[in-house]
Formats: structure tokens, C-alpha cells, sequence
């Protein structure tokens, strides 16, 4: 900027620098300002009045009182409560770690030449496609006694499972809709991470003659690492939030098996009107996610700059 | 099976590949078949795999019964207007952040990356009552202004723009270009690939919505395709074959844009696990 201006006198140009600098300042300002404003309005605001929040007794219709910790300590205590943290912590677990094996293994098995690769892809990656609702009302209808679930086990002669009528299988029934939802997200992940391993390292492993599993154990997966560990963080996080299948198909039950921890405060809130305890119990669900989020942002993050 | 593999252990991958595709778009094609049954053959032992007789009232009863035009139209245009503003938003402020030297940028951007680890799920009861002192449950407004913008898209537009060389902005000004249109006509068309990965994104994600409809909505007229699905579920659970044509409808768009924009539905999703 302003490179021939050598004989040009030193303070006004300086000043006009200045004054440049200052314009593109505030032009810098004023195209982040709608963005800043409606994320402290609809995300700060909100956050900070959880917390608020949590320490009165508030139905929406009497005003609120203040009733300190209570609704935390009551928490600790109340079965309803420290069930549906366990069903979370199912969830969790039992989606995200299958997730993570079978997206990563589609992802390594689409990543070579094979005949109808495209399509057999686009296939696995449907579920992706299909909306929320959608996916719980089809999949509770396949989920029927006599249906097209139990019709599938029964050729390879397993008998029928009453999914969404045991407390038993109900839970698995959802993390099996997970499962069947997140794979293909994080095999689309996945992919583009193996795009990235330059083909080299696979083309000296196969000079030195190295086997399939070899070049997997040796290259694949210590080259994938940084994409393994975000595919990790972020299916946690996103696990942990689910609620809309549980309440559409079981709402909870039966005999609480579904109660995830999302659900629970959205029917605390909504259903039984209870603001302080839902809040309360918000606040619990945030420490959760603030501890994978801010693990995920290191991960974003490095290498920056 | 010789020409398709090479070897036995080629066979196997295929063979599971195959089971995974099978697995992928059989609940589409319940979907579609069961919207086709009648309803005294939808559950019969042995299944109908295949609709006999077929039945193509569904779709024009389900119609009937409620006006799920309207619960059409209102999450259309509910997720034209909350793409739009991301997209609008997010690239300006990630223009800002990446092009722009002022006090407290970084703090700002970390903060606007944080808001990630606020999502509705922990905040919907705060945010409930907020919008309550808004006067915005039942009003348009409600549902869409508080998703014009989040974290994540101003940090791909961010990490995108660092791709573009200043020098071209440099030169646009040189050349007296004001700094609102070199925006709207050299660095927005620059960032047509990321945009369109973004729309596409947040246009899903936006199709999707169930929870924050469910909380702040109650008059029909403002029904989205989500909330008007589950009622009907809840209240007409008998007419399965309406179910599944509506069901069906749902799906219809997200389809379409898969076919269409494939290439930038699945690059949004490949980026939005990417740090660069």
C-alpha cells in the first residue's frame, strides 16, 4: 500500500494511514456486529440465564423464587434424574463406539477402485439424507412385532424382539437408529481424510511388499489420527444431544429405558412446567458438552496461523 | 462373481458393502411401499415386500386430513430464510475476522466459536423464555431469527477466505471499488464452493428442525413439515398408509437435494470435520 509515495511527506501520510486503517476498522466492526448480536441474544443471553435460572422455582405462571442450590441437591438424589444420565451415558457408549468402526471401515473400503463404487456409496449414505421425524416414524413402523425388522432376524432364525415394547430392547432399537444415522456422516468424514494421505506412503508399502492389514495398522491409521480423534469428539457431542427419536418413538418409556438426558429436560420444562429443575439440569448436560466442545476447538484449531 | 473381485477376501468386503447399501435405503423403500399398501396388508405374516393391490389413495387422504400444504410451505420458507441469513451473516463476518484488523478480534472469533457448545439442547428452556419476552412463540420471527447464525458457519467462511489472496482485495480498492461491493462482487463469488457447501448444510439442517418448532409453536397455521408428521402420528396412528405417504412427501426435498447438489451435501458434511 502506498509504495510510491516515497516523496511524499512524512505526517500526512501517516495520517492518512491512520485514518484507513480506522475506516477498514470499523467497516470490520460493523459486518460482525448482526452475527455478534444475535449470538449473545440467542446463545450467551440464554446461557447465562440457565444458570440463573437454575436456582429458583419457576412454572412459567407464579413468579419465580429463589431457592438457592436446592434444585442441584435435589437433583443428586432423584432416581428419575440419575437414571436418565445412565441412559445417556448408554446411548452414548454404545452408539458412538460401532459408529466409529464401521464409519472408519466403510471409508477405507470406498476409498479403493471398486466396480459400482459410486452407487454402493451413495447408498450407504442415504440415512444422512433422510429427516429426523421421518426416520423415527419409519423406523418404528419397521420396528412392529410383525415387522420388517423381526421379518429380516427371522432368516437367519432369530426370533421376533418386542423393540419398542420391552424396556429391555427399546433403548437398543434407538442406538441402533443412531448407529444407522451417524455412520455414514462420519464415513463422508473419513473419506476426506484418506484423500488427504498422499499415495506414496501406500505405493513404498506395497514395494516393500506389505500386506493389506500392514499398510492399515502402519499408515492408515496413525496418518488418520487427527480426523479419528475429531470424529470421536464430535459424535460424543452430537450423541449426547439426541432426543428428537426417543420422544417421538417411546417418549421416554417404556419404564423410563429411553429417557436420555435431553428428553428429560425437555419434558421437565414443557411437559411439567418445573423451569428451575430443567435448567438445573441443563446446566449439568452443558458441563458435558463445554468438556468435549472445548477438546474439539483445540483439535480445530491446530496447526492455525 | 470372478470379473466383479479378485480374491475371496475381496468377496467378502463386497458382500458387506452390498449388506450396508441394503441396510441404507431399506427404510426408504418400506417408506415407499407401505404408502402404497393397503392397510389391512401392512403388517401381514409373511410380509408384502411388494404392494398387492396397490393403493394410491394415501397420498390424496393424507392431504385431506390435514393441510400439510401449509406445514409444507411454512418449513420451505422457515429454511429458505434461515439459510439465506447464514449464508449472508456467516460470510461476512468471517470476512471480517480473516481480512480485517481491529482491537479484540480474536477474542471475538473465540467467542463466536464457542457458542458451539451451546446448543439448543442445553439452552432451549432460557432461550423459551427469552423469546417469550419477545412476544415471538407462534410468529415467524421466532423460528427463524434466532438460527440466522451460528458459530460453525462463520468458521468455515473464515477458514475458507484465508484461501483468498489479499492482493486482490488490496487492488479492488486500489482501484476505488467500495468495501461493501468488493465484498458482494469479488469475495463472495470467490466463495461459491463453500457457500453452496453451507447452504446446503444448513438448508438440511434447517428441513430438519422438530425441537424448537415443537417448543414455541401451537397454532396450526405455523406448523413446520416436522411438527405436522408427528401429530399426525400421535393422532392418526391407525392410518399407517397415510403415514408413510406423508412421511414420504417429507423426504421428497431432501432427496432432490441430494441428487442435485451432491457433490456440495456432501462436502459441507466433509468440511464440517475438517480444520482446514
Amino acid at each position: 500500500m502506498g509504495a510510491t509515495a516515497t516523496a511524499a511527506p512524512r505526517a500526512p501520510r501517516r495520517l492518512l494511514r491512520l485514518n484507513l486503517a480506522a475506516k477498514h476498522a470499523l467497516f470490520g466492526y460493523a459486518i460482525l456486529l448482526p452475527t455478534v448480536a444475535i449470538l449473545v441474544v440467542f446463545r450467551f443471553l440464554p446461557m447465562l440465564q440457565a444458570f440463573w435460572i437454575s436456582l429458583h422455582e419457576y412454572d412459567l405462571i407464579r413468579p419465580a423464587r429463589f431457592v438457592g442450590l436446592e434444585n442441584f441437591i435435589d437433583l443428586l438424589w432423584d432416581p428419575l434424574f440419575l437414571n436418565s444420565a445412565r441412559v445417556s451415558v448408554a446411548y452414548v457408549v454404545f452408539s458412538c463406539v460401532p459408529v466409529w468402526v464401521l464409519s472408519l471401515a466403510l471409508a477405507v473400503l470406498f476409498n479403493r477402485e471398486i466396480r459400482a463404487r459410486n452407487l454402493l456409496r451413495s447408498a450407504a449414505f442415504m440415512p444422512v439424507v433422510m429427516p429426523m421425524v421421518v426416520n423415527a416414524l419409519v423406523w418404528t413402523f419397521m420396528y412392529h412385532q410383525d415387522g420388517v425388522v423381526n421379518t429380516i432376524l427371522g432368516w437367519f432364525g432369530i426370533d421376533p424382539v418386542p423393540w419398542l415394547r420391552s424396556s429391555t430392547w427399546a433403548l437398543w432399537a434407538v442406538i441402533i437408529i443412531g448407529i444407522w444415522r451417524a455412520t455414514p456422516y462420519y464415513m463422508v468424514i473419513f473419506l476426506a481424510g484418506l484423500q488427504a494421505i498422499p499415495n506414496e506412503y501406500y505405493e513404498a508399502a506395497k514395494i516393500d511388499g506389505a500386506s493389506a492389514w500392514t499398510e492399515f495398522r502402519h499408515i492408515t491409521l496413525p496418518l488418520l489420527k487427527p480426523t479419528t480423534l475429531l470424529v470421536m469428539v464430535m459424535s460424543v457431542i452430537v450423541a449426547m444431544k439426541v432426543f428428537a427419536v426417543p420422544l417421538i418413538m417411546t417418549g421416554g418409556g417404556p419404564a423410563d429405558s429411553t429417557r436420555v438426558l435431553p428428553l428429560f429436560i425437555y419434558q421437565t420444562a414443557f411437559e411439567f412446567f418445573k423451569m428451575g429443575r430443567a435448567a438445573a439440569m441443563s446446566v449439568f448436560l452443558f458441563a458435558a458438552v463445554m468438556v468435549f466442545t472445548l477438546f474439539q476447538i483445540r483439535l480445530f484449531s491446530r496447526g492455525e496461523d | 462373481m470372478g470379473r466383479l473381485v479378485r480374491h475371496r477376501g475381496g468377496l467378502v468386503k463386497y458382500l458387506f458393502l452390498l449388506a450396508v447399501a441394503f441396510v441404507g435405503l431399506l427404510p426408504y423403500y418400506w417408506m415407499l411401499s407401505c404408502s402404497l399398501k393397503t392397510n389391512d396388508n401392512m403388517f401381514l405374516v409373511p410380509l408384502q415386500w411388494i404392494p398387492n393391490p396397490v393403493n394410491w389413495n394415501a397420498y390424496g387422504d393424507a392431504w385431506r386430513t390435514q393441510d400439510f400444504t401449509r406445514y409444507f410451505l411454512n418449513s420451505g420458507g422457515i429454511a429458505v430464510a434461515i439459510t439465506a441469513g447464514n449464508l449472508l451473516l456467516a460470510s461476512l463476518a468471517g470476512y471480517s475476522l480473516c481480512k480485517f484488523r481491529y482491537f479484540g478480534r480474536g477474542a471475538l472469533f473465540l467467542m463466536i466459536l464457542s457458542t458451539m457448545m451451546l446448543p439448543l439442547e442445553v439452552t432451549m428452556v432460557p432461550l423459551f423464555l427469552i423469546v417469550k419476552t419477545l412476544d415471538w412463540p407462534n410468529t415467524y420471527e421466532g423460528l427463524i431469527v434466532p438460527f440466522l447464525v451460528d458459530g460453525f458457519g462463520v468458521f468455515l467462511m473464515r477458514q475458507y477466505l484465508k484461501s483468498i489472496p489479499n492482493e486482490l482485495i488490496e487492488a479492488a480498492r486500489i482501484d476505488g471499488a467500495s468495501e461493501l461491493r468488493i465484498f458482494f462482487q469479488i469475495v463472495m463469488p470467490l466463495c461459491k464452493p463453500a457457500l453452496a457447501a453451507l447452504g446446503v448444510f444448513t438448508f438440511r439442517e434447517a428441513w430438519d428442525m422438530y425441537i424448537w418448532p415443537l417448543i414455541i409453536v401451537t397454532k396450526d397455521s405455523l406448523r413446520t413439515l416436522p411438527l405436522g408428521i408427528s401429530l399426525f402420528m400421535s393422532s392418526f396412528g391407525t392410518a399407517w398408509d397415510q403415514l408413510m405417504a406423508v412421511a414420504t412427501i417429507g423426504t421428497l426435498p431432501m432427496i432432490l437435494l441430494f441428487f442435485f447438489l451432491q457433490r456440495s451435501f456432501i462436502q459441507g458434511i466433509a468440511i464440517s470435520g475438517l480444520k482446514e
